[in-house]
């Protein structure tokens, strides 16, 4: 049994005015898994995401990263950030830096790393999305496909120990997916932990490891990917089916 | 790629063109600078006098002008000096000193000898046979008539002789200096002397009795040429080296026994520039005679053509255009009121004038208004003075309101809630209030440190500490991490302390409710009744501003109390309304920043002037304590750039100013004043205008910022504000183009600036039209380069692909 590296147990979150989003969800990721998080719109699944590294509090549950309790205040929130990458479906870049400036902004000012040292190290993470050649463009010049893939390269930069993904694909012109999706499997073969929220559901199916299909804020089914082809609930089914029409 | 370029190869051309306007007009006003150059004319008119003879001295009484001179020349002119009627009385005399007065007018050689003219300006005596001759006894140099009919001599020496109608009486005392003049005021027995080495005497009995008076010690070498006692509160005299005195009454103290020297500030040389020469307490040019028009206007003649005048007391003194050769010599005035008269020279020159000698068109004097050149002229300088007064509010107006404006933004959108206050423990607070100050008050010499360590070679940076470099790290890095660790395992191991929490409610709400009730008696003392409480802020502005703040503490106290560990949301149910207030989402630092803008655009921005600097006396209140701090001794070895800022003193010590702030934000109130009405006036404007540009901001932004580790503040410094500034510019360009244009409402204070200007260039010159359309001009031109600036600004900050611009 490999290392546990991120464990939510009984997860809850109510937004304000009620809506009760997560209903109590668990599950854990090991080191080198990949989960892909499936489920129809409004089943909760990007809240879970965002609970996990806190940009959403959850209001009842406990998150642990590699054993250690994240959402409770004694845990530095901006280090725990630091150590969990996140990318996001809108892509998110910051618009007035340079592919490279948004790359190493992290390491800068969170890692303290010198200028030098930063870029150079950002260049190497662009190498491996393969959007070196692209260093000095700004994001509003680059492709659907080129930003995520640069969104991916920053979260990748601070070498996080999972990495969050919220249907980062669903944004995107169908023939820019492949490139993005491509990217993604790399890291996951590389051996990279991920929990990957997706409506790919090929994807889910090729690159995760395990499936968990969320409805109405709980968790309806779990298993391994093969799960997708043979779903047990009439639920998942009619997900599944609605999805391939 | 390719459109990428030639945005950019269109941005460079645009940029050119906003850079090339502003500069080819600025180019253009240089190169129109001289064109208004006038044709010279003279305020005084050659007449004919019919004589080449030299004319020595001149008296106008009755309406009637005369003038006399060498050879027994006597001339007289009934119309003001237009045309002269000349005759000679007793031939070979040299008529070169008189008085005039009683309807007399006495002359004299300068030899002595005397005569009297009597009944002038009744017609009856033309003839001029029969005027008695009174012999010379010694030689003279000036003559004056007293209050009892009689006159005075004085001579070398230190003669000086009464002549009562009858018989010469020697008054001399022993002065063997020569006494150069005399003069009485017109029907009193009080009379002055002067002399060389600075003499100065004077009488109050008709001259049968003399005393010192003290001239300025500068002056005991100089000598004072001519004196006139012009009235009981004034006298003028003029020295060999063109120092001005003046003398006032003082107090119990007669004029004349008080003499300053006038300090000339600017004496203009012949001819209609505007150049002058600066300063000083001598005049340029030799002057020999002083003619006193009234209490503070004074016309003086001297050799090599000088003839001038100064309106002012001598402060500032302009040579007069003559329409003779400057090689003649004048030696007299006879002025029938200030303005009308006459001016006496050698080779027989008369001058007259209507005008007291000013030309109508050229100077700083009374010009052609109805010139535009000339009218440019003469308000050209004052509206360059505004100007400059106005870029001086309006640049730390900007500064001020910018500052403020940032600030108050990130209050507004600080997400700060009281529940994080409440959650906030001993360690936290302990970093908050003490170390991160500290932290913060260090990190300043040790950034300049590493500053100066990076510039000086050491390419070193700080991820380096370590190794073998210089670079200085803040002391309480260490300490401060450790504390927040600390902080973190107290929040990590310890519950919330609800009892400490209700404690410290409790607290609050006994100081809150302890001071609205010690202030209540002050709001009802003032006798107020219903609606009229809306003023008790201004009645008793303590008292009300600690019962608002008591009850904020007892509201907040009472929040506390009501703590149960349960941060969530509470519905409320108020008879059959239910709505849901969470009192731990108040946000306290928002709160703060909203009452501050909400005062500040609520109330008019002129009535805000006037409160400002009339009502809460800002300017004095900033003033005083200022001028303590920068005094005048402390800064006397220790002025530098920085304080300069703040003030600048006058550090001649010739100087009549010296020892007084002459530049600086502390010199002028009203200056202190409208740099923070308007600062903070705007400062509530930008603040909202922020505001909006960081709502603008996608929330995405600061989530990404927020996910790869960064903390609220650098979120917002690195990521948010960046991109909310280049929004806002425009909006900010409005803000601050509306600050220069509300700078006009200064005036309203008392200050300087281009449209006060405006006011006291109509004052003089009527010209309204052209006056506000030239404080117009000049409005628009700040405003325009201020607009052009900040469009170029927008175009160089402009990021290919963030928001629609138009360009790109």
């Amino acid at each position: 049994m490999s290392e546990i590296i991120l464990s939510i147990k009984d997860m809850e979150k109510t937004y304000v005015g009620g809506v009760h989003a997560v209903k109590g969800i668990s599950f854990e990721v090991t080191k080198g898994e990949s989960l892909a998080i499936i489920g129809s719109s409004g089943s909760g699944k990007s809240t879970v995401l965002r609970c996990i590294n806190r940009l959403i509090e959850p209001t009842k549950g406990i998150v642990q990263l590699k054993g250690e309790r994240i959402n409770t205040p004694a845990s530095d929130i901006n280090d725990v950030r630091s150590r969990i990458g996140m990318v996001f479906q809108s892509f998110e870049l910051f618009a007035h830096l340079r592919v490279i400036d948004n790359v190493s902004l992290g390491l800068i000012h969170v890692r303290g790393i010198g200028k030098e040292e930063a870029e150079s190290e950002a260049r190497k993470v662009l190498e491996r999305v393969d959007m070196l050649d692209r260093v000095d463009a700004y994001p509003g010049n680059l492709s659907g496909g080129q930003k995520q893939r640069v969104a991916i390269a920053r979260a990748l930069a601070m070498k996080p120990e999972v990495m969050l993904f919220d249907e980062p694909t669903s944004a995107l012109d169908p023939e820019l997916i492949g490139s993005v999706l491509e990217t993604i499997q790399g890291l996951a073969e590389e051996g990279m932990t991920m929990v990957v929220v997706t409506h790919e559901i090929s994807f889910a199916r090729d690159v995760a490891d395990r499936v968990l299909y969320m409805d109405q804020g709980l968790v309806a089914e779990e298993g391994p990917s093969s799960i997708i082809d043979k779903p047990k609930t009439e639920r998942m089914k009619e997900f599944l089916s609605s999805i391939n029409d | 790629m390719t459109s990428e370029a030639s945005t950019e190869g269109g941005l460079r051309l645009s940029k050119a063109v906003n850079l090339l306007l502003p500069v080819s007009l600025f180019l253009l006003l240089i190169s129109f600078s001289g064109v208004s150059a006038q044709e010279v004319r003279s305020g005084w008119d050659l007449v004919d006098g019919g004589t080449v003879s030299d004319l020595h001295t001149a008296e106008a009484i009755n309406g009637e002008i005369w003038a006399f001179g060498d050879g027994g020349i006597m001339l007289k002119s009934l119309d003001g000096g237009s045309t002269w009627i000349g005759n000679v009385i007793a031939e070979g005399y040299n008529w070169s000193h008189s008085d005039s007065g009683y309807n007399s007018i006495l002359i004299a050689t300068d030899d002595g000898v005397t005569i009297i003219l009597e009944n002038i300006g009744n017609g009856e005596n033309d003839s001029n046979d029969n005027i008695p001759i009174f012999p010379g006894q010694f030689p003279i140099n000036d003559v004056a008539l007293t209050g009892s009919q009689e006159f005075v001599t004085v001579g070398e020496n230190g003669e000086i002789w009464e002549f009562d109608g009858d018989e010469w009486i020697n008054r001399s005392f022993g002065i063997v200096n020569d006494l150069l003049s005399v003069s009485f005021l017109d029907g009193e027995d009080v009379g002055l002397i002067s002399g060389e080495e600075g003499i100065i005497l004077a009488t109050d009995d008709g001259g049968a009795s003399w005393d010192y008076r003290d001239a300025p010690g500068e002056l005991s070498t100089v000598d004072i040429v001519d004196i006139e006692y012009f009235s009981s509160i004034r006298a003028y005299a003029i020295s060999e080296d063109g120092h001005i005195l003046k003398s006032s009454r003082e107090g119990s103290l007669a004029v004349g026994f008080v003499w300053s020297i006038v300090e000339i500030e600017r004496e203009y040389p012949v001819g209609g520039s505007n150049e002058f020469v600066k300063g000083g307490t001598e005049l340029d040019y030799d002057a020999s005679s002083i003619k006193v028009l009234s209490q503070s206007k004074i016309m003086l003649a001297g050799p090599s053509g000088y003839l001038s005048l100064s309106k002012d007391g001598g402060n500032i003194v302009s040579r007069q255009m003559i329409p003779v050769s400057n090689n003649t010599s004048f030696n007299a005035f006879a002025m029938q009121d200030g303005f009308r008269g006459v001016a006496v020279g050698d080779g027989g020159v008369i001058l007259r004038t209507e005008n007291a000698g000013s030309e109508e068109f050229v100077g700083f004097e009374v010009a052609d208004f109805n010139d535009f050149g000339q009218f440019v002229d003469y308000s050209k300088e004052r509206l360059m003075d505004g100007l400059v007064a106005t870029a001086k509010i309006v640049f730390f107006g900007i500064l001020m309101g910018f500052s403020l404006g940032i600030i108050l933004s990130m209050l507004k959108t600080s997400p700060t809630t009281l529940k994080n206050v409440a959650q906030t423990n001993r360690y936290q607070l302990l970093i908050m209030v003490v170390l991160v100050p500290l932290w913060a008050i260090l990190k300043v010499p040790v950034s300049v440190f590493n500053i100066i360590g990076v510039i000086f070679g050491s390419k070193k940076r700080h991820h380096d500490i370590g190794s073998n470099n210089w670079v200085m790290v803040n002391p309480l890095d260490s300490t401060l991490i450790s504390y927040r660790e600390k902080a973190a395992q107290i929040a990590a191991s310890e519950p919330l302390n609800i009892l400490a929490i209700r404690a410290v409610g409790l607290v609050l709400i006994s100081f809150g409710v302890y001071r609205i009730l010690s202030n209540l008696d002050e709001i009802s003392a003032l006798n107020l009744d219903g609606w009229e409480h809306i003023y008790s802020p201004i009645g008793a502005p303590s008292a009300v501003f600690w019962i608002i703040l008591g009850l904020a503490i007892a509201v907040l106290g009472g929040i506390f109390l009501s703590c149960n560990g349960d941060f969530s949301i509470r519905d409320l149910k108020v008879r059959k309304t239910e709505f849901s207030l969470n009192p731990w989402g108040i946000r306290p630092l928002n709160t703060i920043a909203t009452a501050y803008t909400d005062i500040f655009r609520n109330t008019p921005l002129l009535v805000q002037f006037m409160f400002i600097h009339f009502g809460f006396e800002l300017g004095r209140r900033m003033q005083d304590p200022g001028l303590m701090l920068f005094n005048f001794e402390y800064l006397q070895g220790n002025a530098n750039f920085l304080t300069d800022i703040f003030v600048v003193y006058e550090t001649n010590p010739e100087s009549l100013g010296y020892g007084r702030p002459i530049g600086g934000i502390l010199e002028d109130r009203a200056y202190i004043s409208a740099i923070f009405a308007l600062g903070l006036n705007s400062g509530a404007y930008q603040c909202e205008t922020i505001r909006g540009a960081v709502a603008a901001i996608p929330s995405g932004q600061m989530e990404a910022g927020r996910s790869i580790g960064l903390n609220y503040m650098q979120s917002m410094r690195l990521v948010v504000m960046p991109q909310a500034i280049r929004i806002c510019i425009p909006p900010l360009g409005n803000e601050m183009v509306n600050l220069v244009l509300n700078s006009s409402l200064a005036m309203i204070i008392g200050y300087a600036e281009i449209t006060r200007q405006g006011k006291l260039i109509v004052a003089t010159t009527f010209q309204v039209f052209w006056t506000w359309g030239m404080v117009l001009v000049s409005y628009f031109l700040i405003t325009w380069t201020l607009a052009l600036f900040l469009r170029y600004l927008e175009e160089r900050t402009r990021i290919p692909g963030l928001g629609i611009s138009g360009g790109a």
